[in-house]
């Protein structure tokens, strides 16, 4: 059997290039598909630590963390059409119209 | 139901009338007189049936609304506490305003003065404010009601406000009595302060509890348990409390060298100046000592402050006096001296001689007052004498009432002020000799001052006298003045009944030669055992207790034997103030007088410019007062605004570099967030010890 | 008297949730209807039945203890029925009520009206439903629930570039957030073994492996701060707030906000409340140090603003600060429960408070007359009853005597004091003083400030007057009832 600390290594470097990708990709879709990768970092370590525990209802998080994330892309991807739409542009770092 | 009942409604009728005259005034046939002359008469009513309550041996002493309620200590509140000294004042006051109201008909109402509500309205607040300040039962409520009796004065003094001079004055007059009333304010903290910890009632004036009767137990009887002395002998710390107190009465009272607001005061309306100087404004500093004076028979210093200022100023307002021109110029310097000799009696220890010339004095003041306010009404508001002359055949009511209010001002034998004012002095004397060290000496000093201010008194008053109203008349208003109706010669026949009368009620020079029992007022004030109000403490008996075994041991001394030191001192103060009243009339009563005053050389512009008082006091306030207050302005301006300033701006500046943390740009965003984080995590894992 | 069945108890949040469906269903019907009094009547009837039900339910007690000292739970304890969600279905459904009845008019010649409305009050469900989340798997539904409603709401001015920029930051900030929150959520399930707040709290003795519980700890403060808008997650709220239509920013900079604190009250003083986990991570340090630094910033920030929204936006950055008093005051003694207590009165006047001031930008956007504090001045001469009420807000924001802000702050400083945490109510005060700087300047513009030529009001829409006037009325009279408010708030915060 494979031990936790494997799978929490996993998830942490997941979790490290999803965060990398949003601080260095300036495309909104690439900047939610990094996004996706943290919230499966979190999944790995939720069905992970739900099977060292032996209870499932880490698994069953790890259910619906995947539904919400799918209705996240689903409302993200809306804004990115509009985004593009005003802007012309799906550049995360055109719209800059407020600041200060 | 018992007179006390109704006490209260003394002070609010004439506040009712103040109501009345304010919002209805413009709607009454007499624009608010006849409210305040039923308010004041319904007051004068009361206070009779009050005190013929009292005179059955009844007094009262309680609180009637309390204001705020102290957890586990003193509580604030209004109350009452009627005594024979407040029966006293209560007459008094009610009395006098009410003649000045009637008087006001004539005065204001007939001569077609505007503004009438706001006039009628000032009256009616003034006689109520004097009124609670009267039967005001402890320090604080006084206070309160001492204040309000300032602002009245203000507002009638500046009762002309389109002209130049009555504002200045009112303001004057504000300030100067502001600048006592300040002391007072520290004072009335400092008693409360002082006297929480030793009794649940530091505030009030009479009984057991009350901040004089635990001071006496401290200095008497050495309990000093509770007393908050600030680490100061009990004494020392009640003189600096007294003296602090003193301030306002010397402002109020117009005793030196507060007195300065006094003489332009007589800007106002002359009933108003009737009012002030006999029943209410200047008689209520002399009263709050009269009220506390157990506390003040305590402590020598004080009593040796008040006979000293007392007697100075008799004297000195009395030499300013001698070269007025305008007749109510010469009256105003006269109320000044007069409260002189009233603070010289309470200083030295004549606490029923003090009460004995306040009584006198409302009456004489109030009639010599309303009789210069006929005066003026017959010279078409022209106040100076020696633009008078000859009106005694003229206006004859006038003229003999005002003959007897000027020699009971004088102080002739038998007119009121001489009975008094010989009391006065008899006790200085009698009090200077018997009492041993320094005290003694003072009281003499303050004597001797007071007995040379009456030769001036008698001079004064007679040369005011015969200028106004003998000689011929030297000029054409003079020779056809105006007349005067039934409200004017009422209020003057009922005062001149009386100057000539009232000193009949205490005939203690005749009692002590004679033995006949005709010492009214003295034992109206004496509160013995048996009288039903030694529990309050407030009587002469308990006072002369206080004075004889306290520390300042006021004996009585009497160098010539009992009868001869009595005859001797009347004769010397009669013999002088006849004396005045001679020198005047060889000067001045001539058909066509002349000024003297050139013969007094360089004296004349000292006295023509009042020693300069007023002089020093602007130079106080521009030369030396207006500097400091530029330097705080400066210092205000400069260090506190600009700390301020500085505050205000470093802040804006933050501010605006804190908004460019938001760049707009929201990769930034997650980085400072991951920064952020990550920054926490480095700091708290290492110190929590994760690694 | 009937005895109602258990599920009954979560009947604000399940009102909300069918007018939801409700409104839902009326735009799949009719996908472009525009009749917006039935949309705004449906929604505005649900809020208020939501927010009556609350009220009538923390009367009866339906929160407190039963007999036997149980409160009342659901769904396995993974949903708790206590005065604490009653409070803040309330606080919840009453802002939602106010942000109905301003949006009939502000939205009424915009397109999806029917989609705006159901969002809106789906948002609100999720927000209730937070409050009476039992474990963090519920409160990260919960959560969502009511940020993805949000972030389309945001946007729902397709056209308009700032409502489009403002929901792209919000969205992006927000999904960062949620990703760190969920590891963080799973890292302590790592350290536990559970989800479930009073299992956590039973499992974190003290052989729990420090390093996954003390990151997994800190990323749910950061999820926390994200929905509550304070440093350093708080980086999307000034621009949501701004570019928002006005009455979602009134939702979000109140309602929002206050379920993320609901969130953290719970998980905070519920599951990680104990010497065993604070000896790991001293989270309480934390919510002082993120206390005091985001006063600072929001404050700051907004001292210095040309836009009365954007200031308005920062201030709230502010408050959120104020409000993490309740969380950083608390010491384990038996000042608890004020402390947390006093946190809650805060949110409910600033419910009120703050709703109405950003329904006030609602009515001004509505008038078009411009965002800067100069396109404010002498507005007072046009709209005297609307500055009035504005100048309540304000003030009470501020703290002073004129409406309930002035008993909450004090509330939350007296919590300073009580707990010994004195920097805190320090910081309170210095930038307490200083936000009366910039809220006096709005004050200034609309009662002294000369009008500038042309300005004129023609329209004085009722549903946007009848909202500011009502949030005025109930923020002045929250000064005399407050007594209410605190002893609910601080019954409810004795109960965690």
């Amino acid at each position: 059997m494979i031990p936790t600390q494997y799978y929490l290594l996993l998830s942490a470097a997941v979790f490290c290039i999803g965060i990398f990708g949003v601080l260095t990709r300036r495309n909104a879709l690439i900047f939610l598909m990094s996004v996706e990768l943290i919230l499966n970092a979190a999944n790995i370590n939720l069905v992970a630590f739900s099977f060292q525990y032996g209870n499932l209802s880490g698994q069953v998080f790890a259910l619906f963390a995947m539904g919400l994330a799918a209705a996240e892309v689903a409302v993200g991807l809306g804004i990115v059409l509009v985004l593009y739409r005003n802007f012309s542009d799906i550049d995360v770092t055109e719209a800059t119209t407020m600041r200060w | 139901m018992t007179a006390f009942d109704y006490a209260p409604a003394i002070a609010l009728l004439p506040f009712v009338s103040f109501l009345v005259a304010l919002f209805g005034g413009q709607y009454l046939p007499k624009k608010g007189a006849l409210a305040g002359i039923a308010a004041t008469a319904g007051s004068l009513v009361l206070s009779a049936w009050v005190a013929l309550t009292v005179a059955g041996g009844q007094t009262y002493n309680e609180a009637l609304y309390t204001f705020t309620a102290g957890l586990e200590t003193f509580d604030l509140h209004l109350g009452i506490l009627i005594d024979p000294l407040t029966a006293l004042m209560l007459l008094i006051v009610s009395f006098i305003a009410l003649l000045v109201h009637v008087f006001s008909l004539g005065y204001m109402n007939d001569e077609g003065e505007t503004g009438l509500p706001r006039y009628y309205a000032g009256l009616g607040l003034f006689t109520a404010s004097m009124l609670g300040f009267v039967y005001a039962d402890n320090i604080l409520m006084a206070f309160m009601f001492f204040e309000l009796v300032g602002l009245c004065s203000y507002l009638l003094i500046g009762f002309n406000f389109r002209e130049a001079g009555p504002p200045s004055a009112a303001k004057k007059a504000f300030l100067v009595t502001r600048f006592g009333d300040y002391f007072f304010l520290i004072g009335v903290v400092g008693i409360f302060v002082t006297f929480a910890g030793a009794t649940q009632t530091p505030g009030l004036f009479a009984g057991e509890g009350s901040f004089p009767v635990v001071a006496e137990h401290a200095i008497v009887d050495g309990a000093t348990e509770g007393l908050n002395t600030f680490g100061f002998e009990p004494q020392t710390w009640f003189t600096i409390l007294g003296l602090l107190v003193l301030g306002g009465v010397m402002g109020k009272s117009a005793q030196f060298p507060l007195h300065t607001w006094l003489p332009d005061a007589m800007e106002g309306p002359t009933p108003v100046s009737a009012l002030i100087h006999a029943a209410t404004m200047v008689a209520a500093g002399v009263y709050l000592v009269a009220r506390m004076y157990g506390f003040y028979a305590l402590t020598p210093t004080t009593l040796a402050v008040i006979a000293l200022v007392g007697g100075f100023t008799a004297l000195f307002a009395a030499t300013m006096g001698v070269v007025k021109q305008e007749l109510k110029q010469v009256l105003a310097y006269s109320t000044i001296s007069q409260y002189g000799y009233m603070m010289l009696a309470l200083g030295s220890g004549g606490y029923i001689a003090a009460v004995f010339h306040l009584t006198t004095h409302a009456v004489f003041k109030a009639l010599l007052f309303l009789g210069a306010g006929a005066v003026i009404i017959a010279m078409h508001h022209e106040e100076n004498m020696w633009e008078m002359g000859g009106l005694k055949d003229k206006m004859p009511v006038t003229y003999y009432t005002f003959l007897a209010g000027s020699l009971a001002l004088a102080g002739i034998v038998p007119f009121a002020g001489f009975w008094s004012k010989d009391e006065v002095l008899y006790e200085a004397l009698i009090h200077g000799f018997g009492t041993e060290g320094g005290l003694g000496t003072v009281f003499l000093v303050a004597y001797a001052m007071g007995l040379l201010a009456v030769f001036f008194t008698g001079f004064y008053t007679f040369r005011m006298v015969y200028l106004t109203f003998h000689g011929e008349a030297r000029t054409e208003t003079a020779k056809k003045p105006h007349g005067v109706r039934w409200n004017v010669k009422g209020p003057l026949a009922v005062l001149g009944i009386l100057a000539t009368t009232i000193g009949f009620v205490n005939l203690a020079p005749v009692k002590k030669l004679t033995g006949l029992e005709v010492d009214f007022l003295h034992k109206w004030l004496l509160g013995a055992e048996g009288s039903g109000w030694e529990a309050l403490l407030t009587g002469y008996e308990h006072y002369e207790h206080v004075l004889h075994d306290g520390p300042a041991h006021v004996l009585v001394g009497e160098p010539l034997g009992a009868t001869g030191t009595l005859i001797a001192s009347a004769l010397l103060s009669l013999g002088l103030a006849v004396a005045g009243v001679l020198a005047a009339r060889s000067l001045y009563k001539v058909p066509e007088p002349v000024e003297h005053t050139d013969k007094l050389g360089s004296i004349k512009t000292l006295l023509m410019h009042n020693y300069y008082q007023d002089e020093y006091q602007v130079w106080l306030a521009t030369g030396f007062t207006y500097p400091l207050s530029r330097a705080a302005d400066k210092f205000d301006q400069g260090v506190i605004d600009g700390v301020v300033n500085g505050i205000s701006s470093v802040s804006l500046f933050s501010g605006s570099r804190v908004r460019r943390l938001q760049t707009g740009v929201v990769t930034n965003y997650a980085l400072f967030i991951t920064i952020a984080l990550v920054v926490l995590l480095v700091v708290f894992g290492l110190t929590g010890g994760w690694f | 008297m009937v005895q109602l069945p258990t599920w009954t108890a979560l009947s604000p949040t399940l009102l909300l949730g069918l007018t939801a469906i409700v409104l839902l269903l009326v735009d799949s019907i009719d996908p472009d209807s525009s009749n917006n009094e039935l949309l705004a009547g449906v929604a505005g009837l649900g809020s208020i039945a939501a927010a009556a039900t609350s009220v009538w339910f923390i009367v009866a007690g339906t929160g407190l203890p039963a007999e036997n000292g149980e409160l009342i739970s659901l769904f396995d304890d993974q949903l708790v029925v206590d005065q604490m969600a009653l409070f803040f279905s309330f606080l919840v459904a009453s802002v939602l009520t106010l942000v109905v009845v301003a949006s009939y008019d502000y939205m009424a010649d915009k397109a999806r009206q029917a989609k705006y409305y159901s969002l809106t009050v789906m948002a609100a469900t999720g927000m209730s439903l937070l409050g009476s989340a039992n474990g963090l798997a519920v409160a990260f539904v919960a959560l969502e629930l009511a940020s993805l409603p949000s972030y389309a709401l945001v946007a729902i001015l397709k056209t308009n570039k700032g409502s489009v920029e403002a929901a792209l930051k919000y969205f992006l900030v927000g999904a960062l957030s949620s990703g760190v929150f969920l590891y963080g959520i799973s890292l302590v399930y790592g350290a536990t073994g559970s989800l479930q707040f009073d299992a956590v709290a039973a499992a974190l003795t003290d052989g729990v492996p420090a390093g996954i519980l003390g990151i997994g700890v800190l990323m749910i403060v950061g999820g926390v701060a994200f929905k509550t808008a304070s440093v350093p997650f708080h980086f999307w709220a000034p621009e949501a707030y701004e570019g928002a239509p006005a009455p979602i920013s009134a939702f979000l900079s109140s309602a929002s906000k206050a379920a993320g604190f609901v969130l953290a009250f719970r998980v905070f003083a519920t599951a990680l409340m104990g010497d065993a986990v604070l000896a790991v991570v001293d989270w309480v340090l934390v919510f002082q140090v993120l206390a005091i630094v985001t006063m600072f910033v929001g404050n700051f920030a907004a001292a210095t603003q040309e836009n009365v929204k954007r200031m308005l936006a920062y201030s709230s950055v502010g408050h959120a600060g104020y409000v993490l008093i309740g969380l950083a005051a608390l010491t384990g003694g038996s000042s608890d429960a004020y402390v947390l207590g006093s946190g809650m009165m805060h949110l409910l006047v600033y419910g009120f408070m703050n709703t109405g001031a950003f329904l006030f930008i609602a009515l001004v956007e509505y008038w078009d007359i411009g965002r800067t504090f100069e396109d404010y001045n002498g507005l007072a001469t046009q709209a005297p009853l609307a500055c009035a009420a504005m100048t309540v807000f304000l003030f009470s924001l501020a703290g002073l005597p004129i409406g309930g802000g002035f008993f909450s702050k004090f509330n939350l400083l007296m919590a300073t004091v009580r707990s010994g945490t004195w920097f805190l109510g320090a910081a309170l005060i210095v930038n307490s003083a200083l936000s009366l700087y910039y809220y006096t300047r709005v004050v200034k513009a609309m009662w002294i400030e000369e009008p500038a030529s042309g300005l004129e009001i023609e329209r004085y829409p009722i549903g946007l007057y009848t909202a500011v006037l009502v949030a005025a009325l109930v923020t002045v009279l929250l000064l005399p009832g407050f007594d209410a408010v605190s002893q609910t708030a601080e019954t409810a915060a004795s109960l965690l």
